[in-house]
């Protein structure tokens, strides 16, 4: 049987781009899918350099792929992955891609003429949007889904998990590095009372504002998380003890002065905030240490910070 | 179960078929580099893909490794992947050697051209050698930059019954770089391999 008509119809009708170079780069053929989507014609380009007749080609690195294919005889690729597109071809979903032009693998095959002296390049050109889109969307959700695990729900600042493996990270950190390391724990004062009097909607709203009053004043590098009911924490990496009850006096300020609107309503909170600075301790101990300078702030009469002082035995016989 | 093992004069003549083929290889990468290219006669060494992981897991510092896969299939069932294995402190030395210390290229797409240059150059060869002639599929990055290429390899070696190891060493006149290859084959390619080799072997 002969199969020689099969050709022509079959390389109008591939969904695949088929461009055919000699070695001097020159066009030799195109098959329709690139003619159709470059709206060019074959006719008019015919010997020309594909340099000349495609906008924006990646001159250089295709030059050295094409020569390579030519001296080695030996097929080369490139993926959308790594370069997303080769030709500038306008794709087929305008609506869901937010990418111009089509993301394509290419092939680079050597093809040598039946005198076995003719060398050409066949560039196989095949459509991958679609895993370009699917990556994008896949990428994204992997985004929202990261920050979401590390997301308190209600206030937006990190959660208690992500929280405390910060201050994991950071306490190596100093370690390593030797540099200072500070850690602030604050609670809401009179919180209980506050949720009695406007129910839990209202408590919310004061957590929810007060992560973003407080955030407003922390450094880029500082790690506001929350960590637990209305118990809140912030990792102060660089700063030292002196510094960072300058931040907590600062926060402390700040709070009191804030007036709160909830349904109409003004209302006033406080905070007591604990300092604890590293000084060899581990991650808990730091904790640990804030926590109790915290309950002594809350002892002393709230709407203050207290830090951190040894010895510790004397601490917590006090606190007892 | 079906007995995988290459006999004494299939091994030294698969040897001998790898040595021609790198020669091919050499050739050619010396005129396309322009620069004299010596690739040093490869040790071929055929092991049980279960042992892959491990015996490379020693070899390499797991996080500097990057580990590239090119399929290549052939007539008569000939088919395999090869996967090439690279210290990431020599992705200087690569782009360095293919020009491409000037231009916007990511290292991702360096090493996925170096792959295909020296594993479809030497496979070409070697199908020359068995009569046959190979198509490829395009080379894809398995593992780059992360703790895990071991676990990869693993999963990657134990859809094949034989791995055959070549180690490779490139010297060019101012750079060298080693890398590995690992040539991974199937049950039934491992066969019709062997029915090649004799077939060679009887011709002598």
């Amino acid at each position: 049987m002969q199969l020689d008509w099969l050709l022509q119809p079959l390389l109008a009708q591939l969904n695949t781009g088929v461009l055919v170079l000699n070695d001097q780069h020159q066009i030799v053929f195109f098959n329709q899918f690139i003619a159709r989507r470059a709206d060019k014609r074959l006719e008019h380009t015919q010997g020309q350099l594909v340099y000349d007749v495609f906008d924006d080609l990646p001159r250089a690195w295709l030059q050295r792929k094409l020569d390579g294919v030519l001296s080695l005889q030996a097929p080369a690729f490139s993926s959308w992955e790594q370069r997303q597109y080769i030709l500038k071809l306008p794709h087929l979903r305008p609506l869901s891609s937010d990418s111009l032009y089509m993301a394509q693998n290419c092939t680079m095959l050597p093809l040598t003429a039946p005198d076995g002296v003719s060398h050409y390049v066949c560039m196989l050109i095949e459509d991958a949007t679609d895993a370009y889109v699917y990556q994008l969307q896949l990428q994204q959700s992997m985004a929202q889904l990261e920050l979401a695990n590390r997301t308190d729900g209600l206030t937006g600042v990190y959660n208690r998990r992500y929280w405390q493996q910060q201050l994991g990270y950071e306490v190596a950190r100093a370690v390593r590095y030797q540099h200072s390391l500070a850690l602030l724990l604050f609670d809401l004062d009179k919180f209980k009372q506050l949720n009695d009097q406007y129910g839990h909607q209202g408590g919310d709203a004061v957590l929810v504002e007060l992560s973003a009053v407080i955030g407003a004043l922390l450094r880029d590098t500082d790690l506001l998380g929350r960590y637990g009911g209305e118990e809140f924490g912030v990792v102060l990496p660089e700063t030292d003890l002196q510094g960072a009850v300058l931040v907590a006096n600062r926060i402390c300020k700040a709070v009191a002065e804030h007036q709160l609107l909830f349904n109409g309503q003004t209302l006033n909170v406080t905070v007591s905030i604990g300092v604890s600075s590293y000084k060899g301790q581990t991650a808990d101990e730091l904790i640990q240490q804030a926590d109790m300078a915290l309950y002594n702030a809350k002892r002393q009469g709230r709407n203050r910070v207290v830090a951190w002082q040894e010895p510790a035995e004397v601490y917590l016989k006090q606190v007892k | 179960m079906t007995d995988f093992q290459f006999s004494e004069e299939q091994r030294d003549c698969l040897q001998e078929l790898v040595n021609v083929a790198m020669g091919l290889a050499s050739d050619k990468l010396a005129r396309y580099l322009n620069t004299l290219v010596h690739l040093q006669v490869p040790a071929i060494k055929l092991v049980k893909t279960e042992q892959l992981p491990e015996h490379f897991a020693d070899r390499h510092q797991q996080q500097s490794v990057t580990m590239i896969s090119l399929g290549f299939f052939g007539d008569q069932g000939l088919r395999g992947e090869t996967i090439m294995l690279y210290q990431l402190e020599n992705v200087g030395v690569i782009a360095k050697l293919l020009g491409y210390s000037d231009d916007d290229s990511s290292e991702a797409e360096m090493l996925t051209d170096i792959s295909s240059v020296l594993t479809t150059t030497f496979l070409n060869g070697l199908a020359e050698q068995l009569d046959n002639s190979f198509s490829y599929a395009a080379p894809r990055i398995l593992s780059s930059r992360d703790k895990h290429f071991a676990e990869k390899l693993a999963s990657t070696a134990e859809q094949w019954q034989l791995a055959l190891q070549v180690d490779i060493r490139y010297q060019l006149t101012d750079y060298s770089f080693n890398c590995d290859m690992i040539l991974l084959i199937p049950g039934e390619a491992v066969l019709r391999l062997r029915l090649i080799l004799d077939q060679i072997l009887a011709s002598f």
